[in-house]
């Protein structure tokens, strides 16, 4: 799941300046962004209403499937024919669901919210920096928590140094290699930390 | 005299820490470290240290080594990927330094520039091992290089971080990574330190133990709140706020302190607020100049 937060609306009001006497559709994600209700149909009908109020020319807001995954754009203005009508998209998801919209529709597509990092939810609760996507993953030799999205200084090789009664200075929540160390105690594979590991290769992300 | 022989003949060191200027007049860090003439067997020079930015260490140790003195240039792997660290390694070679401590480094959001990307391409025990691999003749990619390094590089280590077990797990390693001494952060607890100091005793490798002299209750206090991994125990912050002279009172605060773990560690580190001026008459007090 992409983590996702609201751009201030002042930065949401100085795109949309840059083009004046424009209709606008906001639009929401039925994923990651609908469930961490950052993109849903409630923040789309929030965000509509605080562009009307403001006089800017905004159609109702409009819902699609996923943003970042569809058969092509007939696909999604079939669905949702508003789409088509609007002279801007302002985009209520991830990176990757306003990237494909902006590619599809050829119209300026503005971001809505800030993507922060790949994480997950579990029930109410948002979790987030599960994956920075380096592109060689290794969390199975940690317990399945990632040192590299867990800390802010992507330590491999333990933990730093600036850690206050065990929690991490940067966060403020518990250093997450107290938790692997743990986690790995309690499962006795802590020879699973022995060695010394390499930095990334960042080659193999090209 | 250089720090790695200091090191192997077992004599108790004192290293001090100075700071490169925040502008590019280098006069006052000079006349800063001149205090320490005699006193110490190595100056450290800090790194953008608290992610503030100043200047480059390397031009500084230079300067000081000039001077005659030994110096430790710090090293974070905070602002520099792997090319650069390597390049800065040469060339502080070849300006003649010879100890590096090798150090993660504070977050950028610690300092006075927040919005700075983070590097941490290698974490510090990676950067000991690129250390050894320089000393070897080689780069990171393991290919020849042209001469070889000759650093001696030591390692950092919170002695109150708990519990031991991560801590341990990264010193082992900067161990093997071949750190040959440990600089811990400031102690001001000296239970806590000696609890730390039984524990590692087995690494094998010197343990020099940071100090810094409170100046008042109130720079105590901003330190506890500021700096990651200080903590300051609250009997130490009232004896300064009832001290007639605070200073005199932290650096016999310090002094204590030293006399406390000096069995459990084999040097100390001192690290004061604003400049050396009390530095000799702290280690007179400790019976550690002459």
């Amino acid at each position: 799941m992409l983590i996702t937060r609201p751009k201030p609306i002042e930065e949401i009001l100085s795109m949309l300046e840059m083009f004046p006497e424009t209709s606008i559709c906001v639009v929401g994600c039925g994923i990651c962004a609908r469930k961490i209700q950052t993109g849903g149909e409630a923040q789309v009908s929030m965000m509509t209403a605080r562009l009307q109020q403001r006089g800017l020319d905004v159609m109702d807001g409009k819902m699609v499937r996923h943003a970042c995954s569809t058969e092509s754009w007939d696909t999604m203005v079939e669905e949702n024919p508003a789409l088509d009508k609007a002279g801007i998209l302002l985009v209520m998801s991830c990176g990757a669901g306003v990237s494909l919209l902006g590619r599809l529709s050829g119209k300026p597509t503005l971001p809505a919210l800030d993507t922060t990092s790949l994480g997950s939810a579990l029930k109410d609760e948002v979790l987030e920096n599960f994956c920075v996507m380096c592109g060689e993953c290794g969390v199975g030799l940690y317990g399945g928590l990632c040192p590299k999205s867990g800390c802010p200084k992507s330590q491999v090789n333990g933990p730093c140094g600036g850690s206050i009664d065990g929690d991490c200075e940067i966060w403020g929540r518990e250093c997450i290699w107290i938790k692997i160390y743990e986690r790995l105690e309690s499962m006795g594979m802590l020879h699973l930390l022995d060695g010394i590991r390499p930095p990334v290769n960042h080659d193999r992300r090209l | 005299m250089g720090f790695a022989y200091v090191l192997e003949s077992g004599k108790f060191v004192v290293t001090a820490e100075v700071s490169p200027p925040r502008g590019t007049d280098i006069s006052g860090a000079l006349a800063g470290a001149g205090l320490l003439q005699g006193l110490v067997d190595a100056v450290n020079v800090t790194d953008n240290q608290r992610s503030m930015m100043r200047m480059s260490p390397i031009v500084l140790c230079h300067k000081l080594g000039e001077m005659g003195f030994e110096t430790i240039m710090h090293m974070t792997c905070r602002d520099r990927n792997r090319l650069a660290l390597q390049s800065d390694l040469l060339a502080a070679h070849a300006m003649g330094i010879r100890n590096i401590l090798a150090m993660s480094g504070d977050y950028p959001t610690m300092g006075d520039q927040p919005s700075t990307k983070p590097v941490f391409d290698l974490d510090s025990v990676q950067l000991l091992q690129l250390i050894e691999k320089m000393n070897n003749g080689y780069d990171f990619q393991d290919q020849p290089i042209d001469g070889h390094t000759s650093i001696c590089a030591g390692a950092v280590a919170n002695p109150y971080a708990r519990p031991f077990g991560p801590q341990l797990l990264k010193i082992n390693k900067k161990v093997s990574a071949k750190a040959r001494f440990i600089q811990t952060q400031a102690v001001f607890d000296a239970a806590l330190f000696n609890e730390f100091a039984d524990v590692a005793m087995h690494i094998g490798i010197p343990i020099i133990a940071g100090i810094i002299p409170i100046r008042s209750a109130q720079n105590a206090r901003f330190m506890n709140e500021k700096i990651p991994g200080v903590k300051i125990p609250d009997e130490a912050i009232s004896r300064m706020e009832t001290a007639e002279d605070p200073a005199l009172e932290g650096m016999r605060i310090a002094a204590e302190t030293i006399a406390d773990i000096r069995t459990n560690c084999r040097g100390i580190h001192i690290m004061p607020i604003g400049g050396h001026g009390n530095t000799r008459r702290l280690l007179e007090m400790c019976g550690l100049v002459g």
